[in-house]
C-alpha cells in the first residue's frame, strides 16, 4: 500500500551546513504520527520540504504515490495537504467565520472572475452551512462573527485548523501548535483535534518539542537530531528509547 | 576613424564625463542605503528633500545674493540635516513597526507634499531655463583638462570632489566614532542590535540626519545640470538613487557607490557610443533619442526584474523595532441596519440634490468639473482594485490610464473607429499591458513592485510616448493629440450635459463591478493574500494568479477612466493628465481619503476636481458668508495646497491604512450603533 504522504532520502544544507541528512519519513491515511527533537534540530525545515516552501537539495516527496516535488505550495495544498502555522497566520480585517469562507471557496472556485461579475460570487447558503458545521465541531460557533484580531492565541489556533479544514484536507500537518500555550490550553487543544481528527479521520503529523502532546497524541513518532533521524517507531518505544532521551538530555518525562 | 585606439579615446573621454554625475548618484545611493538600512523606509521623499538645498540654494545665492560658501552652508549643511532630524522624530519613530509598504506610501505622500510645501513657505515659484549656478566661482566656465580628452569645468570637479569627501568622512565616522559604530551595526546585522543596548533613537535620528544631508548637496551639487529647478525633475535623482543602489541589493554601502559611479559612467558611455550605431542601423534611432534620457528606469526595471536574489530578500522591517508588529486595528463593528439604511438614504437624497442642482443650476465651468470629478473617481477605483483590494502599490495608473486615452486618439484618428468601441478596446489594451508588466514583477511584490511600476511609467513616459503609434510623433507636436466625443446612434455627446450622463453611467457600472468583486470570490481570495501570503498559498491560493487578475482589472479601469478623460478634454494631454508624477499623486489622495472602499474613491474624485474651487478659491467660504468681500486675505489660496494637505494625510496610512475619512466614518458608524443598542 503506498503511503499517504512520503518523503524518502531527503537532504538539505543551508550554506554548507546540513541541516536535514538523508530523512526518510512516511504517513499512511489517517494515521496520526509525531515529528519531534530539540530545537534547531531541523523539524521546520522537513516541514518546508514537505509543503513545498523549501526545495530540497536531494530526495523525493509524494503524496499518494504521486512525486510533488516540483509543485508550488498552494497545488499541494489543493490537493490535500492541510497547515496550521506556529506563528499564527489568519488574514487580517476579516471575521472567523469569512476565514472558514474563503478557504471553502478556493475549492470550488473555477471562473471566478465572471461568476463574481454577475453576482454569483458571494457566500452561498450551503458553504455558510457547511463552515458553521466545522465551527461547532471546533467548538468555536460563538466566534463565528468576531473579528480574528479580538481572539485569543487557542483560539486562534483553532480558527486556522478550521481554516485547513475547510479545504477537505487529507492530511493535517500542525507546527508546534502548543508554543505559547499553557499546559491547560494545550490539553484542551489536543482534545478538540482528537475529537475532529476521529470524526474526520484525515492523517495528522504533528511537530513539536513538547514531547507530552505527541505522547497523548500520535500512534507513532519520529526522532531528528542535527538533522538526523535517529528514531521511529510507535510513539511509546520511541520515547522510551535511551538514544532519544539522550538527545533531549533528560529534558521530560514520560509519564 | 582610427579604428581601436579611437574606439578607446571615446571609452575613457565617456567614463571621465560620467564620473561627475556618478559621483552625486554615489552620494545620494549612500543616504538612501542608510536610510533604507536603519529604519526600513524607503525613502521616495530623499528627491524632495534634494529638490528643497537646491531651491534653498538659489534662493539664498542667485536671489538674495548671499556668497555662495553661507548659501551651501544653509542649505545643505543646515536645512536639510533639519529636514531629516524633523521627519524622524515626527514621523518615522512612531512607525517603526509598520510595514514596509506602509513607510512606502508615507514617504510618496512627503515626495508630493513637501516641494510644494517649501515652495509655499518660501515663497518660492519654479524656475526653468535658465543656468543655475554650482557652488563654485565661475563654475561653469573655467575648464581642467588633466588627460587631454575630457574638459572638467570646476563646478564638475567640485562634484566629484565634495562626493568624495563626503564618503571618506562617513567612513571615519563608521570607523572612529561610538554612533557610527552602532550605526554600522545596525547597518550590517539588524538582528544584532536587540541585544547590544544600541540606543534605537539616536541610530535612527543620526542617521536621518546624515542621510538628508547627503541628499541636500546632492541636490545642490546636481542642479546646475538641469537648467531649471522643477520639483519633478529631482524626483528622477531619487529613482536613480534607487537603480544605484538595488545593484548592491539595497544592503550594501559600498556597493551602493560603486552602483552609482557605474550608473554614471554607464550613462555616459551609452551616450557617446549610440549615436554611432545609430548612424550605421537606422532601426535605433528612435531609441537613440528616447532612449537616453530614460537609462537609470530601464537600468532599475532590469535590475529588479533579472536579478533574481532582489525577490527572494526579505523585506527590511525596522531593524530597530525589534519587537513584532502590533495587531492592525480592529475591523469595523457590524453595522446597525438603521445606520446602514439611513446612510444609504443620505447618499441618495445628497447625490439627487447635488445632481439636480448641477444639471439644472451650473454653468459650463460647473459642468466641467463635475464631469471632471466623475471621470476621476472612475480612474480612482483602479486604485481601490489594486491598492485597497490587492494590497499593492502600484505607481504607474497613469500610464494605464494613458494607454486609454492614446488608444482612442489612434483609432479615431487613423481608423476612424467609434470613440466608444475605441474606450473599451483602450481599457482592453491597458488590461493586457497589466498583465504582461504583473508577469515580471509578481515575484517581487511589496516595496519592490512599486519600485518596478515607477520604472515602467518614468519609461513609458521618455521613451514610448515618443512613439508616433503611441503619442502620435510631430504631427501630434502640431494639432496636439486630439479625441472627439462620442456618437451613439442618435445620441451626440458632444453637449457637456450629455457627456456628464455618460460619465455617471460609466462610472455606476465600474462600481458596480468593484462592488461584485470585492464581495465576491475575487475579493476575497485578495484580502486573504493581503492578510497572509503564506497563509493564503496554504489554502491552495494563488498568489501569481489573483494578483494577475487584480492587476488586469486596475489596469483596465485605469484605461477606461483615462479614455473618459481624454474624451472629455478632447485632447489626451498627456503631460498634464497622466505623466509618472501624477500617479503619485493619484495614489496619495485615493489612500488619503480611503482605499478599501467605492466611497474612498469618489470622495477622492471629488476632491481632486473640487477641492481647489470650492475650498482653496474660497467660493464656499464666500457662499457661507454671503459675498466674496467679507472673505479673509488669504483667498485665493495657492492650489498647491491641495498637495501638501493630501500628501500630509497620506502619512496617515500606516496607521489607518483604510484611510482617513473612512477611520472616521468607521468610528462614528461604531458611537452610533452602541448609542442605537443602548436605545432599544
Ligand atoms: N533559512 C535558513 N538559513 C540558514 N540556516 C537555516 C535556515 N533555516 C534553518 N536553518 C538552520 O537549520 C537548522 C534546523 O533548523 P529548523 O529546521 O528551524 O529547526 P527546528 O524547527 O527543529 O527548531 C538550524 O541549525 C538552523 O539554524
Ligand atoms: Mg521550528
Amino acid at each position: 500500500m503506498t503511503a499517504l504522504l512520503d518523503a524518502s532520502g531527503v537532504s538539505v544544507a543551508f550554506s554548507g551546513i546540513l541541516a536535514l541528512d538523508d530523512v526518510s519519513v512516511s504517513v499512511q491515511a489517517g494515521e496520526r504520527v509525531g515529528l519531534i527533537g530539540p530545537n534547531g534540530a531541523g523539524k521546520t525545515t522537513l516541514f518546508n520540504c514537505l509543503l513545498g516552501i523549501l526545495r530540497p537539495d536531494s530526495g523525493r516527496v509524494t503524496l499518494n504515490g504521486v512525486d510533488v516535488g516540483g509543485w508550488p505550495v498552494h497545488r499541494r495544498a489543493r490537493a490535500g495537504m492541510g497547515r496550521t502555522f506556529q506563528r499564527v497566520e489568519l488574514f487580517s480585517d476579516t471575521t472567523v467565520r469569512e476565514h472558514l469562507l474563503i478557504a471553502e471557496r478556493v475549492r470550488n472556485g473555477t471562473g471566478a472572475f465572471w461568476k463574481d461579475l454577475v453576482g454569483l460570487g458571494r457566500p452561498r447558503p450551503e458553504e455558510v452551512a457547511a463552515s458553521e458545521e466545522v465551527l461547532e465541531l471546533l467548538g468555536i460557533a460563538e466566534l463565528a462573527a468576531k473579528p480574528v484580531e479580538s481572539l485569543s492565541l487557542g483560539q486562534s489556533r483553532l480558527v486556522e485548523v478550521g481554516r485547513a479544514l475547510m479545504t477537505g484536507p487529507q492530511i493535517l500537518l500542525l507546527d508546534e501548535p502548543s508554543s505559547g500555550l499553557d499546559r491547560d490550553e494545550t490539553q484542551a487543544l489536543a482534545a478538540t483535534l482528537r475529537a475532529v481528527q476521529d470524526s474526520k479521520g484525515y492523517a495528522v503529523l504533528l511537530v513539536e518539542h513538547d514531547v507530552s502532546l505527541v505522547a497523548d497524541f500520535t500512534e507513532r513518532a519520529y526522532v531528528l537530531d542535527s538533522g538526523a533521524l535517529i528514531a521511529g517507531g510507535a510513539t511509546g518505544d520511541v520515547l522510551a528509547d535511551p538514544a532519544v532521551r539522550r538527545a533531549y538530555l533528560g529534558s521530560f518525562e514520560v509519564s | 576613424m582610427s579604428g581601436a585606439a579611437g574606439f578607446f579615446e571615446d571609452l575613457f573621454r565617456g567614463l571621465l564625463q560620467g564620473t561627475p554625475p556618478g559621483a552625486v548618484y554615489a552620494l545620494i545611493a549612500l543616504g538612501f542605503v542608510l536610510t533604507y538600512k536603519t529604519s526600513g523606509v524607503f525613502n521616495l521623499a530623499f528627491g524632495a528633500q534634494a529638490y528643497i538645498s537646491a531651491a534653498m540654494y538659489f534662493k539664498t545665492h542667485t536671489l538674495w545674493g548671499w556668497p555662495k560658501w553661507a548659501a551651501l552652508v544653509v542649505s545643505a549643511f543646515v536645512l536639510a540635516p533639519l529636514i531629516g532630524l524633523v521627519l524622524e522624530r515626527l514621523i518615522f519613530r512612531h512607525l517603526r513597526t509598520a510595514s514596509a509598504v506602509s513607510k512606502l506610501v508615507v514617504a510618496i505622500g512627503l515626495s508630493v507634499a513637501l516641494p510644494e510645501l517649501f515652495n509655499q513657505a518660501a515663497r518660492f515659484t519654479a524656475v526653468a531655463g535658465r543656468q543655475i549656478s554650482g557652488i563654485m566661482p565661475d563654475g561653469a566656465g573655467v575648464f581642467y583638462d588633466p588627460f587631454g580628452v575630457y574638459r572638467f569645468n570646476r563646478d564638475e570637479l567640485a562634484m566629484m570632489a565634495v562626493a568624495l569627501i563626503a564618503t571618506l568622512l562617513l567612513a571615519a565616522l563608521f570607523r572612529f566614532t561610538m554612533i557610527g559604530l552602532a550605526m554600522r551595526a545596525v547597518v550590517e546585522s539588524p538582528r544584532m542590535t536587540g541585544l547590544s543596548g544600541i540606543n534605537a533613537d539616536r541610530v535612527s535620528a543620526v542617521a536621518w540626519a546624515l542621510s538628508s544631508t547627503f541628499a541636500g548637496l546632492a541636490g545642490v551639487l546636481i542642479a546646475p545640470r538641469f537648467n531649471s529647478l522643477i520639483s519633478t525633475e529631482f524626483f528622477m535623482l531619487v529613482v536613480i538613487a534607487v537603480a544605484a543602489a538595488a545593484v548592491g541589493k539595497l544592503v550594501s554601502l559600498p556597493r551602493a557607490l560603486l552602483g552609482g559611479l557605474g550608473l554614471g559612467w554607464f550613462i555616459a558611455v551609452f551616450n557617446t557610443f549610440l549615436p554611432r550605431w545609430s548612424g550605421d542601423h537606422t532601426w535605433l534611432r528612435p531609441f537613440q533619442e528616447n532612449l537616453t534620457p530614460s537609462l537609470p528606469f530601464v537600468v532599475l526595471f532590469a535590475v529588479l526584474v533579472l536579478w533574481r536574489a532582489i525577490g527572494r530578500e526579505r523585506e527590511a522591517s525596522d531593524p530597530l523595532s525589534g519587537v513584532d508588529p502590533p495587531p492592525p486595528a480592529l475591523a469595523a463593528l457590524e453595522r446597525h441596519p438603521k445606520l446602514t439604511l439611513f446612510t444609504r438614504l443620505f447618499g441618495v437624497g445628497f447625490i439627487a440634490v447635488v445632481g439636480s442642482v448641477v444639471w439644472f443650476r451650473a454653468g459650463v465651468l460647473w459642468m466641467h468639473l463635475v464631469t471632471t470629478a466623475v471621470i476621476m473617481s472612475v480612474i480612482y477605483l483602479s486604485v481601490t482594485v489594486i491598492t485597497g483590494m490587492a494590497g499593492q502599490i502600484s505607481l504607474c495608473q497613469g500610464t494605464f490610464a494613458a494607454i486609454g486615452g492614446f488608444t482612442i486618439f489612434q483609432m479615431a484618428d487613423r481608423f476612424n473607429l467609434s470613440v466608444l468601441a475605441a474606450a473599451l478596446l483602450g481599457a482592453g489594451v491597458a488590461a493586457a499591458v497589466g498583465a504582461v508588466l504583473s508577469l515580471p514583477v509578481l515575484r517581487l511584490g511589496g516595496v519592490w513592485l512599486a519600485i518596478a511600476t515607477l520604472a515602467f511609467a518614468f519609461f513609458f513616459d521618455a521613451v514610448m510616448v515618443k512613439f508616433s503609434w503611441v503619442g502620435g510623433g510631430t504631427t501630434a507636436l502640431l494639432t496636439g493629440t486630439r479625441v472627439p466625443r462620442p456618437l451613439v446612434g442618435p445620441v451626440d455627446f458632444a453637449s457637456d450635459r450629455a457627456f456628464l450622463v455618460l460619465a455617471v453611467v460609466v462610472l455606476v457600472i465600474v462600481s458596480i463591478v468593484v462592488i461584485q468583486l470585492r464581495e465576491g470570490t475575487v475579493g476575497r481570495t485578495l484580502t486573504a493574500l493581503r492578510g497572509s501570503e503564506v497563509a493564503a498559498a496554504s489554502i491552495g491560493i494563488s498568489a501569481a494568479r489573483a494578483r494577475i487578475v487584480a492587476f488586469a482589472m486596475s489596469a483596465a479601469i485605469a484605461g477606461l477612466g483615462g479614455a473618459l478623460l481624454s474624451m472629455h478634454q478632447q485632447n489626451v494631454n498627456y503631460s498634464t493628465n497622466f505623466g509618472p508624477v501624477n500617479a503619485l499623486f493619484w495614489l496619495v489622495i485615493v489612500v488619503a481619503l480611503g482605499a478599501r472602499t467605492v466611497e474612498g474613491a469618489i470622495q477622492a474624485g471629488a476632491a481632486f476636481a473640487l477641492f481647489e474651487p470650492l475650498i482653496l478659491k474660497g467660493d464656499l467660504l464666500a457662499w457661507i458668508l454671503r459675498g466674496e468681500d467679507h472673505l479673509p486675505g488669504l483667498f485665493p489660496m495657492s492650489g498647491s495646497w491641495r498637495l501638501v494637505l493630501f500628501g500630509l494625510m497620506a502619512i496617515q496610512f500606516a496607521r489607518h491604512p483604510e484611510g482617513l475619512v473612512e477611520h472616521g466614518k468607521r468610528r462614528a458608524s461604531a458611537r452610533i450603533n452602541q448609542w442605537l443598542e443602548a436605545e432599544r
